[in-house]
């Protein structure tokens, strides 16, 4: 069949531009024999990488068709397949060419071509291998049961293509970010039995700028990994296994998770200006958390958009219930990926919040009483600021003299 | 005209509270069309994609009840977020195929989902977002026989929401990576689709409490994008994107060093506005970027 490619061309630092190619090829041909026949009989000057053919080495990652994948195991039938489906469901749009273009994230060297070193910078960060440093030499191998090493097998398929880094929006925007690749890495190393270094591992990929706090979830790194590593989800792990140390270093994004909980097991759905009051203003124990928070109240509260009240869910009971059950079970399981943690039985939370006045004297800590004098005081200074800046037109550090 | 249409409504919790304008208009939407919502009083927040992070079980058991609501109705579950979207849809299908290929992992699910007097979860309905609801169960040409006030020149940017497009195996009608039923939709309303890079990407509101800057960053680039493409405004179906596109607008601004005041839009708002709504009833005054030049393109200001 007749095939156009469209191929985006670059030498480092000039601009781009798009170059046509036309070949007669199989549809069962995948991009990358599209791209040696243009190579090899038409422009030797096209610049690309490759290696083993056969979704193994990872080599041959590049953007096809708007999303990064292996020119080795797409084929040009599936491609244009694609293509009719998307002109078909949008009855203005035509069929294009199949469009080639490198991977995102990573500076240009020739075409198709990218300079990769801050990847392996990325992944290098991580201390991607097992740690066997607090053990003797044994005398035979170290030793992993079937069931500890099928935890490994799902990150174990990476094969370090850059698809996931190529397409990551964290990394668009933060550049300390390590990426999804190294934290699938990262997360495999943490489950594997043999290692040793779990503590460090959690601090280090606790760190807020590089570690996986600056994941956004856009899930572009599941969508395009050729593998199926998944790496959002083993992001999802290693926040887990954060969160479920003995003692969590706090932090916003760590009281974010655990206010999620607690709001839902108060009220069914999340009371918006209690979570950012406990997040970002840490409950009055983060001054400038919450006064940052003061313009966007001021700004939703003139607009009509800041929620006045809150209506609970009428089936908030059976979901606290539910929560607290998981929470137990839970908590007994223990965690089986970080063996040198065991999760802390949090009393926050394994303890059901009864609806009515504290039941007795012995009530202490998160009852609903409690929640509910804290949320009346958060409501009170919150009101309280908004109207100090209100009528002095003045911040209130700087009505304190402090500024 | 489809057979009536009816849903088990899951409002989620920023319809409910800092994007009550949605709330409104996809009430003033669906009655619109004659669409029956039954809203599920009940359920609880999905979670936003953080539950999981605590445990796997906690997510699949909160939202497992949220379907078994629906479920008990003999309802589809209509969702108008893509976050619950992605997430309670996601949760679905998962333990869909559990029921073959896990059975005793739906059955822990269920033993706590009784225990607790909920219904189990029988994986007999479906989790469906409102902009499938529209194109999917009503349809576009029974949507445009509604039309009564064409959107004519309204240049509109679609922001799908990443849960929408990736949370999920597969999608009903579009490619992951190449979307159209948003743009279908706006063509179909007489407006006028613009196509962006970012507007499959993410808005940057789940780093929004933590790590502002990036999330800043992240949004302003998205609708610098969409106003170099020549937006009007943004359209979205999802109410998160919408908090961090509208609410924080300002302090995208300061981000970025560079004013931007591109109004936001939610779904049902739009189509709610060709259907010949009144924008009073759709809360297009609750919005932090005014939506006044919107209105005033299509001469309803």
């Amino acid at each position: 069949m007749k095939v156009r490619f469209s191929i985006l061309r670059q030498t480092a630092n000039s601009p781009p531009w798009l170059q046509d190619y036309r070949l007669e090829i199989d549809p069962g041909a995948t991009i990358l024999d599209g791209l040696n026949r243009i190579k090899w009989e038409q422009d030797g000057t096209l610049g690309y990488r490759k290696n083993c053919r056969n979704t193994i080495c990872g080599s041959c990652s590049i953007k096809i068709n708007g999303r990064s994948a292996l020119a080795c195991k797409e084929t040009v039938g599936q491609e244009l397949a694609r293509l009719a489906a998307i002109a078909a469901s949008a009855p203005t749009a035509e069929i294009p060419a199949i469009a080639i273009a490198p991977m995102g994230n990573m500076p240009v060297i020739k075409d198709l071509v990218v300079d990769m070193q801050g990847f392996w910078q990325n992944l290098q960060a991580v201390d991607p291998y097992v740690s066997t440093a607090a053990r003797s030499i044994p005398e035979r191998e170290f030793l992993q049961s079937p069931s500890d090493r099928a935890k490994l097998d799902q990150t174990g398929n990476c094969i370090l293509c850059g698809a996931c880094y190529s397409e990551c929006n964290a990394r668009e925007v933060n550049p300390e970010f390590v990426g999804p690749h190294a934290l699938a890495k990262a997360y495999r190393t943490l489950a594997d039995s043999r290692d040793q270094a779990s503590q460090t591992r959690l601090e280090k990929y606790n760190q807020p700028d590089s570690g996986v706090w600056a994941c956004t979830r856009c899930f572009n790194c599941n969508a395009v990994c050729p593998m199926d590593v998944a790496p959002l989800d083993q992001i999802s792990n290693i926040k887990a296994a954060i969160l479920d140390q003995q003692t969590v270093p706090d932090s916003r994004s760590v009281r974010h998770r655990q206010a999620m909980v607690e709001l839902v097991k108060q009220g069914g759905w999340i009371d918006e200006r209690k979570f950012g009051l406990r997040v970002v203003g840490n409950n009055f124990r983060d001054l400038s958390g919450l006064l940052s928070l003061l313009p966007l109240g001021w700004r939703m509260l003139s607009r009509g958009k800041l929620p006045l009240e809150f209506e609970a869910s009428t089936g908030t009971a059976q979901v606290r219930s539910l929560i607290t059950a998981v929470q137990a079970l839970e908590s007994a399981k223990g965690s089986p990926e970080t063996s040198t943690t065991t999760p802390m039985p949090q009393e926050s939370e394994s303890e059901p919040i009864s609806k009515t006045a504290p039941s007795g004297p012995e009530s202490f800590g998160w009852t609903a009483y409690a929640e509910l004098l804290n949320g009346r005081f958060a409501m009170i200074g919150l009101v309280a600021l908004l109207l100090l800046e209100l009528f002095t037109n003045q911040d209130f550090f700087t009505w304190l003299g402090l500024r | 005209m489809p057979a009536a249409l009816k849903y088990a409504y899951f409002p989620g919790c920023v319809a409910q509270g800092a994007c009550r304008e949605l709330y409104l208009s996809t009430h003033e939407l669906t009655q619109a069309l004659g669409i029956e919502l039954v809203e599920l009083k009940k359920a609880a927040c999905c979670g936003s994609g953080t539950f999981k992070e605590d445990s796997q079980l906690l997510e699949d058991s909160v939202n497992a009840r949220n379907i078994a609501l629906a479920e008990q109705l003999n309802l589809p579950l209509l969702t108008h977020c893509s976050t619950c979207q992605g997430v309670i849809g996601h949760v679905d299908d998962r333990l869909k195929a559990s029921q073959t290929s896990n059975p005793d992992y739906v059955q822990q699910i269920n033993g706590l989902l009784t225990q607790q007097g909920c219904s189990p979860y029988q994986g007999s309905t479906e989790v469906k977002h409102l902009l499938w609801a529209l194109v999917g169960d009503y349809g576009l040409e029974a949507l445009e026989k509604r039309v009564k006030k064409q959107l004519s020149g309204l240049k509109c940017a679609a922001f799908y929401g990443c849960y929408l497009l990736r949370a999920q195996a597969s999608l009903p009608f579009d490619d992951p990576f190449q979307p159209e039923s948003m743009e279908n939709v706006f063509r179909t309303v007489g407006a006028t689709p613009v196509y962006f890079q970012g507007r499959t990407q993410c808005c940057g509101w789940p780093l929004a409490s933590y790590a502002t800057e990036a999330s800043f960053k992240m949004a302003g680039g998205r609708i610098q994008e969409a106003i170099a493409a020549g937006a009007d405004c943004l359209v979205t179906p999802c109410p998160l994107c919408h908090l961090n596109l509208d609410s924080r607008q300002p302090e995208v601004e300061q981000a970025i060093g560079q004013k931007l005041g591109l109004p936001v839009l939610h779904l049902p708002q739009l189509v709610a506005l060709a259907l010949g709504v009144e924008p009073e009833k759709l809360g297009l005054g609750k919005h932090i970027v005014s939506t006044r030049p919107v209105l005033e393109k299509l001469g309803l200001a």
